[in-house]
């Protein structure tokens, strides 16, 4: 696993090192940027798999960035002296956010987070960025139907019948998106407002109705948990 | 020749009430109440006599009646019919306008003189313009009757001056002149207060503005035009030195006509002062030279060359969208109606008085404006200060030092106690510094060492101080080194090895004094221009403050790394 830091000051980068490697033991490989630029240039080296960013670096505002990476298919978690800026960081769809002073713990539980599958429930995410050519476009949670994995990829099935990609795994995206998005297939995640109906068919297979039409499948394990929500 | 100007007619209160409501609305409710009390009744009870008949009504019948020499005794017999008079209105009374010294006689009764006449051996004692007489009740009946006066001229024949005559209520002949001054006498005080404040605002004042003394000159000249004006009144002027008091008013008039242009042009900030003030002073001039002796209308032309040219500049003002223009040309335009529509004597006067308003409310204005501008700069001296105590407090000061801080105390205590009181030292220089506008220049760099003392501590990078010629006695306003250090600091490339070197340099030239922060270190790119940060922003906002405009700030990359130069230059 590949983590990256960001962060310009270097007895801070120093210490986040330090209790990342204390929480991921030895098997983690973490990398150091005291710049964006030196962290943009990371970032198209390695694969990374989380970011841990400062949003104000060397007097350079973090936020145009925040976007581009949050439409990375690695999690972001930001740790920033402007505390003001958690709800904005949250609405583009950043893992967690870390207030400085932080202590092991709190960073801790910002690892914790990342390691454990299934939602952690952020209700204040307000967008999803998407990679569209070098520009990043913000795709608005609301308008999203439902989620659709294609390998490395998923695609996001938006109300105007458009049809975007985006670089985080469904798993990824199952940690970001807020209550109203439940997982009903290892390929789908659906928002709850556009689910219609269950449909049992011949077979024992299962499909839910969207309220436009569409029939989605139904993963055999989430049944019964989806049924016992739906009534 | 024109006749001497008659100071009042019949409906003179109503007219000049009118005026007087226009200029002064709510003191002339004040002023109408009180009249009403006084002297309304008595006008209505009035029924005028009859006309007045001239002697002389224009140049065309002119009667050479004074005679060839000098010494001469004229007599001039002049017809009058009463017509009509009414029981209450008191005895009548005779108003004679003329030069000389003469008797008085009603249908050859002796009703008083005016002078003594040249009598054998002795000179003419020279009686004054304007005369009233009382006429004997008994006498004062309906019907014809013969005014007969006899008396020498030995002066000014040449004015070929006639005789006026004007039948009247005698108390009424006393009491009109009293009415008018009263009311001019209240303009004159009220520009005399005026005068003097202005005066007195000029010479206690730091500023020292033109246009403040200008406009006590103003106020003091027409409180002296209205006097001379006026004057007649009091004092029996001898009929000789009857144009001296015209020549003075004409003087008076020019002046004005000269200042209250430039006034506007100075409130204005008109661009062609020069060309303009040489063009209206040629032009009054010209209308002093071509109506040479013709008093009235000198005057009159000379305020409507003052007027063409202020409404000129007042317009320009108004197009230029300059705040008070357009209410400056309606109070000229104003002026010029009531010019046009009201006899010399009121005319001018209030024409005069509604272009002095108008002056008084620009400099209402500009008062405004010097205090919204004293105002400004007390807030921006509060807020700079605000600004200096948060420099310690924002955020990202704040939370990343105490974050390291945290750091330093869990994994090396002994440096962090060290790290905690370069803190408490920055602090406390902060603290100390965060209310003045100057301070030492060693508290400054003091300041500058510390904060880069608690830097390495977060940054792990070493900073060396270093300093050239400075003088111990100059002061700075607060933390503007220390603002281009965190610059230098946030800017900088940390280096692979060695230090990053700030270095202040002072020097005293002939015109200024220069402080130079140079900043040895590899540049960071970046994507903002790094000249016109928020911090920039401060330090030039803290220069302001303290020097005005003189100084210059530059801050550019150099060879070595960054640049910044301060010019203060010596008071201008």
């Amino acid at each position: 696993m590949k983590i990256l830091i960001i962060e310009d000051e270097a007895r801070i980068a120093k210490r986040i090192e330090r209790m990342t490697r204390n929480f991921f033991d030895k098997e983690v490989q973490i990398l150091l940027s005291d710049s964006l630029e030196n962290g943009l240039i990371t970032i198209d080296q390695h694969e990374i798999d989380l970011l841990l960013l400062d949003l104000n670096l060397n007097g350079e505002d973090g936020f145009e960035i925040l976007q581009a990476f949050t439409a990375r298919s690695f999690h972001t978690i930001i740790i920033s002296a402007y505390t003001d800026k958690a709800i904005t960081a949250f609405a583009y769809g950043v893992l967690d956010f870390v207030p400085k002073p932080f202590d092991e713990s709190r960073l801790a539980q910002a690892f914790m987070r990342f390691t454990t599958p299934g939602k952690q429930l952020n209700e204040d995410i307000k967008f999803l960025a998407v990679k569209k050519g070098k520009a990043v476009r913000l795709i608005r949670i609301k308008d999203i139907i439902y989620i659709k994995g294609a390998g490395i990829y998923t695609e996001l099935h938006l109300s105007d019948n458009h049809i975007e990609l985006h670089d985080k795994s469904l798993e990824s995206l199952e940690k970001l998106l807020p209550s109203t998005f439940e997982r009903i297939h290892k390929s789908f995640i659906v928002c709850w407002h556009e689910a219609d109906k269950l449909i049992v068919e011949p077979g024992g297979k299962y499909s839910m109705l969207l309220k436009n039409g569409e029939l989605l499948p139904v993963g055999r394990s989430k049944y019964k948990e989806i049924r016992h929500k739906m009534i | 020749m024109q006749t001497a100007p008659r100071a009042f007619e019949m409906h003179f209160s109503i007219r000049y009430l009118f005026y007087l409501y226009l200029m002064y609305r709510w003191t002339f409710f004040t002023a109408f109440v009180l009249l009403l009390f006084t002297s309304c009744k008595q006008y209505t009870d009035y029924v005028k006599s009859d006309a007045s008949y001239s002697y002389y009504v224009n140049e065309d019948r002119v009667q050479d009646y004074l005679g060839k020499s000098a010494e001469d005794v004229f007599k001039v017999q002049i017809p009058v019919k009463l017509i009509k008079r009414d029981n209450n209105a008191g005895p009548l009374g005779l108003q004679v306008n003329g030069f000389g010294a003469f008797d008085v006689y009603w249908d050859g009764i002796f009703v008083g003189s005016n002078g003594k006449m040249v009598k054998s051996g002795q000179p003419e004692v020279a009686g004054t313009e304007t005369t009233y007489y009382e006429i004997p009740e008994k006498r004062g009946n309906i019907g014809k009757h013969m005014i007969t006066i006899i008396g020498t001229q030995t002066q000014l024949r040449e004015a070929k001056r006639g005789i006026d005559i004007r039948l009247e209520s005698f108390l009424r002949l006393h009491r009109a002149p009293l009415i008018v001054m009263s009311f001019m006498n209240l303009m004159a005080g009220a520009f005399l207060i005026a005068a003097i404040y202005y005066f007195f605002l000029y010479i206690n004042s730091t500023r020292k503005e033109t246009t403040v003394l200008l406009f006590g000159i103003i106020c003091l000249l027409f409180f002296c035009l209205l006097i001379i004006e006026y004057v007649k009144f009091y004092i029996d002027i001898p009929y000789t030195q009857f144009y001296t008091r015209l020549q003075i008013v004409g003087l008076l008039t020019f002046a004005i006509s000269i200042l209250v242009p430039w006034y506007f042009m100075l409130q204005f900030d008109f661009k062609k002062k020069r060309l303009f003030l040489f063009l209206l002073f040629t032009s009054l001039i010209v209308i002093y030279v071509t109506n040479y002796g013709h008093y009235d209308r000198t005057a009159i032309y000379f305020s409507y060359a003052m007027c063409l040219v202020s409404i000129i500049i007042a317009a320009n003002a108004t197009f230029r969208k300059i705040k008070g223009g357009s209410i400056v040309v309606v109070g000229l335009l104003a002026s010029v109606v009531v010019n046009r529509y009201i006899f010399y004597d009121f005319g001018l006067f209030i024409a005069f008085t509604i272009i002095v308003l108008s002056m008084l409310y620009l400099h209402t204005i500009r008062a405004k404006a010097i205090e919204e501008a004293h105002n400004a700069s007390l807030l921006l001296s509060s807020r700079l200060q605000l600004e200096l105590i948060k420099k310690n407090i924002q955020p990202h000061f704040l939370r990343n030092t105490l974050t390291s801080l945290i750091d330093w105390v869990e994994e090396s205590p002994q440096q962090g106690v060290v790290f905690i009181r370069a803190l408490a030292d920055e602090f406390d220089i902060m603290n100390s510094i965060s209310e003045d506008t100057l301070i030492p220049i060693r508290q400054e760099i003091e300041l500058c060492k510390k904060h880069l003392q608690v830097m390495s501590f977060r940054k792990e990078v070493c900073y060396d101080w270093e300093e050239k010629n400075i003088d111990e006695n100059e002061e700075i306003p607060p933390a503007i080194i220390h603002t281009i250090i965190e610059n230098g600091i946030t800017h900088s490339l940390s280096p692979k090895e060695g230090c990053i070197r700030f270095c202040l340099g002072f020097a005293q030239k002939d015109h200024y004094k220069e402080y130079t922060l140079l900043t040895l270190a590899k540049n960071r790119k970046t994507k903002k221009d790094r000249g016109h940060g928020t911090g920039f922003k401060y330090i030039k906002a803290r220069l302001n403050e303290s020097y005005g405009d003189n100084w210059s700030f530059d801050s550019v990359a150099v060879e070595e790394g960054w640049q910044t130069t301060i010019k203060i230059f010596d008071k201008r």
